[in-house]
């Protein structure tokens, strides 16, 4: 069983992710779509539990025109094609906003 | 004749901006009163700092540019922009902005400089 968790909300302005990611569970997958993208520049990011494995997504376009450099050592990039995908892949969702 | 003394105004600017229309209602208000010569200092606070970031492109997302008209502030007299230090630390950000002319201050000189203004509106 696994959760897709889609972030539209920056930390910077609301706690949204910060609830995201104390219930998350293994092999649960995390999109940063809208302001989320603003996640990839906060340091909450790296307290992620890594024994959980979460895959780590962003919207490619969105995180650009913010001009949000995407550390694809950490994150991977997808299209909005992609994110229909992983709400198939996984059991339930949650939107973060 | 009386003296009239015009009221400066500022505009505080705290959304990023491509999530809401925060930003672009604030650049109408800015340009309105610019273009009445009424005094206008813009600040730029919180996640409104991400709106003088250099190398957004709204467009991608389609979402028009409204950051691009930033370049006329001089042509409106918009020469007093203000951001916060603080807030761009927060974010990790550095002074890699797409205008010129923009002052970074520090929390104390921004407050003192927001705060020297008749009207405030925030967005």
């Amino acid at each position: 069983m696994t959760t897709l968790h889609i972030v539209r909300q920056s930390v910077f302005n609301s706690d949204d992710f910060s609830q995201c990611i104390q219930v998350l569970g293994i092999n649960d997958v995390i999109t940063f779509i809208d302001d989320g993208c603003y996640n990839l520049q906060h340091s909450l990011i790296s307290t992620i539990d890594k024994s959980l494995n979460i895959q780590l997504t962003v919207i490619e376009q969105h995180a650009n025109a913010r001009a949000i450099a995407i550390d694809e050592n950490i994150i991977a990039k997808i299209t909005m094609k992609d994110l229909v995908t992983l709400t198939f892949a996984n059991n339930t969702v949650i939107t973060w906003q | 004749m009386p003296q009239t003394t015009l009221k400066t105004l500022a505009i505080l600017n705290t959304k990023a901006p491509y999530s809401s229309t925060a930003g672009k209602d604030a650049l109408d208000i800015a340009l309105i009163f610019g273009s009445f010569e009424q005094p206008v200092a813009l600040f730029f606070q919180g996640e409104g700092v991400r709106q003088l970031i250099s190398g957004q492109d709204g467009s991608m997302i389609n979402v028009k540019d409204y950051l691009k008209t930033f370049a006329a502030f001089e042509f409106y007299d918009i020469e007093e922009i203000y951001v916060c230090q603080t807030s761009l630390a927060q974010r990790g950000l550095v002074d890699d902005f797409h205008i010129d002319g923009v002052q970074v201050l520090n929390r104390q000189d921004f407050a003192q400089k927001l705060t020297a203004q008749q009207t405030i509106l925030r967005f």
